[in-house]
């Protein structure tokens, strides 16, 4: 399956528009209920971000004319990009995610070192005890600068394990 | 005045900590510059969370410092590498890379981080004398002027930051919507929190910024081929006979150096426009001798000397109107207001110590930019052999640590992934992804005066165009738009015109 500009292009048309209705949709539930979606300009917190609205609802109004109407075929098609190309992307961003999630609950320690080795197996590399060396190293460096230095506290998760420099 | 200006941040720049800061920051600066696919920005980006737990001047010491290292680093990959580390690079390597293939690699670094120093030096006795004299014309301005220059500075980047007029303007346009989420400070309502507490100051600037940049980055890099190679570099060694070599060139210095404070001083334009122009410049007035395109020193010192002359100009509007310059400066300026100061007049006049402590760190960032540059380069070559594995994880463990310690909450890291989600939506499509940093940080201000304009007018949105500043300002703006879209229309035809005659 291909990816091209085309379907990128109505993808962040939908961002957009999701925006935009996120934000008729609290002007007219959130701030009419709280009484500022009215009156004159220290009143009417709601005028300055409809007016925003309205303009990227014309921007992208005229970028999709842009799109159909004016821009050459070649620019249409271009940006290609197949399912596989993304597999490394979407493998790291999910990763990613599930570390993010899991760092408050299992703590920096136990989830950033996993990180790290996996990001570089994803990336290629194959030499498991040198990437394990470096994961650990990373990570250790780096609660030890954060800890040590700029008084940050690490998240210690259910285990509360954090080491005390 | 200059010298009261100059003295009163003596105490403040005079310590261990922001001296040491600042070298560091240069150190930094030069790596993230040197590293295909970091710069400036992303340095100040993945270290603001770092920065803002800091005394002030340290803290801006520590980030101007990455700016002025990050905008020379660049040079150092293109001209071993032929790969610019950063956009600001990319005219370096006509003349830098068939230099190192001379066997003139060590004169070229050398030649080129030179020229970066000098030129942020003469960068900054301009920033040191225009930006009071800039601050004291702004200090009659009224809510109508500010709300007219903060559109101006939103236009001027959102139409030259690259791609689509109207990509440009919608991405500004999000970074001001972005801006409005939390509470409103005139009517005290919520706006777009949906009850939770988390947003009710809307989402931290650092998180989406590290977000929209920094984690998007790393998803475009984890997608090249050239994740497990070790570039071949030799080692280079400039020495202090660089500093003659440069000084051999002192006209193209300072006629690069000033076109670099001209169009660093003009928000939108920035180091990369500056650095081309100049290269041009120097290209047109040499000796045919000189043979520019092939090894020409000259090359090397009109480029670097602009893009570095850039960063003193473009700190010009960013300390003396609130106004940043580009992205970097608008960070920049984002760190200054986390720490609790206002760049415009009212700091230059109700805390000059503040203003005089990040003029030295600025000079002292050059100094020590030449010093670390020459000394420390062999190290940054080993640098440029690491491959990108390792740097991909390194580079999003920093993000999440850093976006993390902000305020110890998993929300903002939740908002990080957001924005990087949409950062790479935005990148996959060409939308610009600076005018929306800017609309985050101009957004307030110009929601705020816009606000109060129309609070003290008598005759509506009239008072834009009743005062004179402002209807300037009006003016500018008006053409700004104009020349987009006839901007837009030509490239748009010339395009096509490509195309038909392609095919």
């Amino acid at each position: 399956m291909v990816i091209n500009a085309k379907f990128l292009n109505w993808l962040v048309t939908a961002f957009f528009a999701v925006i935009i209705a996120i934000v008729f949709q609290q002007i007219a539930t959130s701030m009419t209920e709280q009484g500022i979606a009215s009156g004159g300009p220290y009143n009417n917190g709601a005028a300055y971000p409809r007016s925003i609205s309205i303009a990227i609802m014309i921007l992208v109004a005229g970028q999709i004319f842009v799109d159909q109407f004016i821009a050459s075929n070649a620019q249409k098609e271009s940006n290609l990009h197949t399912i596989r190309d993304l597999r490394r992307p979407a493998m790291l961003l999910i990763i990613f995610a599930v570390y993010l999630g899991l760092l408050k609950f299992l703590g920096y320690h136990l989830t950033t070192t996993p990180l790290i080795f996996i990001i570089m197996l994803i990336c290629g590399a194959r030499s498991i005890i040198k990437l394990l060396f470096v994961a650990i190293l990373v990570a250790f460096s780096f609660a030890f600068i954060f800890e040590e230095f700029l008084s940050v506290v690490l998240p210690g998760g259910i285990f509360s394990f954090n080491i005390p420099w | 005045m200059l010298l009261e200006s100059l003295t009163a941040g003596f105490d403040l720049f005079f310590t261990p900590l922001a001296i040491g800061l600042t070298f560091i920051g240069i150190l930094i600066g030069l790596l993230v510059g040197a590293l295909p696919g970091l710069g400036p920005l992303m340095g100040i980006i993945l270290l603001l969370p770092v920065a803002i737990s800091l005394p002030p001047i340290a803290a801006m010491g520590f980030l101007i410092a990455i700016f002025v290292g990050g905008s020379c680093g660049g040079s150092i990959s293109a001209i071993l590498l032929r790969i610019p580390g950063t956009p600001l690079a990319a005219a370096t390597l006509f003349d830098g890379y068939p230099m190192a293939q001379n066997g003139r690699a060590s004169d070229a670094i050398g030649i080129a981080i030179t020229s970066s120093a000098i030129g942020g030096l003469i960068g900054g006795i301009v920033l040191i004398i225009g930006s009071p004299i800039l601050a004291r014309f702004a200090s009659g301005f009224a809510p109508p002027e500010y709300a007219m220059l903060a559109i101006t500075g939103l236009f001027a980047i959102a139409i030259i930051s690259g791609g689509s007029l109207f990509k440009g303007l919608t991405s500004g346009c999000l970074g001001l919507l972005l801006a409005t989420i939390g509470t409103d400070e005139f009517s005290t309502g919520y706006r777009f929190t949906f009850d939770s507490y988390h947003m009710l100051n809307g989402f931290h600037i650092v998180a989406v910024v590290v977000g929209l940049f920094a984690v998007s980055e790393m998803a475009l890099q984890i997608m090249g081929r050239d994740l497990l190679k070790i570039p071949d570099v030799k080692v280079a060694r400039p020495g202090f006979r660089s500093i003659f070599l440069t000084l051999r060139h002192w006209k193209n210095l300072l006629r690069s150096s000033s076109i670099g404070v001209f169009f660093g001083a003009l928000p939108g334009a920035g180091g990369v426009i500056s650095s081309f122009t100049s290269y041009a410049i120097a290209k047109a007035w040499s000796k045919p001798e000189e043979k520019y395109g092939e090894g020409a020193e000259g090359g090397v010192v009109s480029v670097e000397s602009a893009n570095n002359a850039t960063v003193g100009g473009t700190l010009v509007p960013t300390l003396a109107l609130g106004i940043p310059g580009d992205a970097s400066s608008a960070m920049l300026l984002g760190a200054l207001l986390i720490l609790g100061f206002i760049p415009g007049p009212i700091l230059f006049e109700q805390q000059p110590e503040i203003v005089s402590g990040l003029f030295m760190v600025y000079m002292a960032s050059n100094v020590f930019l030449l010093i670390a540059g020459l000394l420390v380069t062999p190290l940054f070559v080993y640098v440029l052999r690491i491959p990108k594995f390792y740097l991909i994880p390194i580079v999003l463990l920093l993000c999440s640590i850093g976006t993390f310690a902000l305020q110890a909450s998993v929300f903002d890291l939740m908002v990080m992934l957001g924005f990087g989600l949409v950062g790479i939506l935005f990148r996959a499509t060409n939308y610009p992804l600076s005018p929306i940093v800017i609309g985050l940080i101009l957004g307030p201000v110009l929601e705020n005066n816009l606000r109060r304009a129309l609070l003290i007018s008598q005759d509506g949105y009239w008072i834009f165009v009743e005062r004179p500043v402002s209807a300037v300002l009006v003016t500018i703006n008006i053409a700004l738009v104009i020349g987009g879209i006839w901007y837009a229309l030509r490239k748009m035809h010339i395009k096509r015109t490509g195309n038909d005659s392609g095919a």
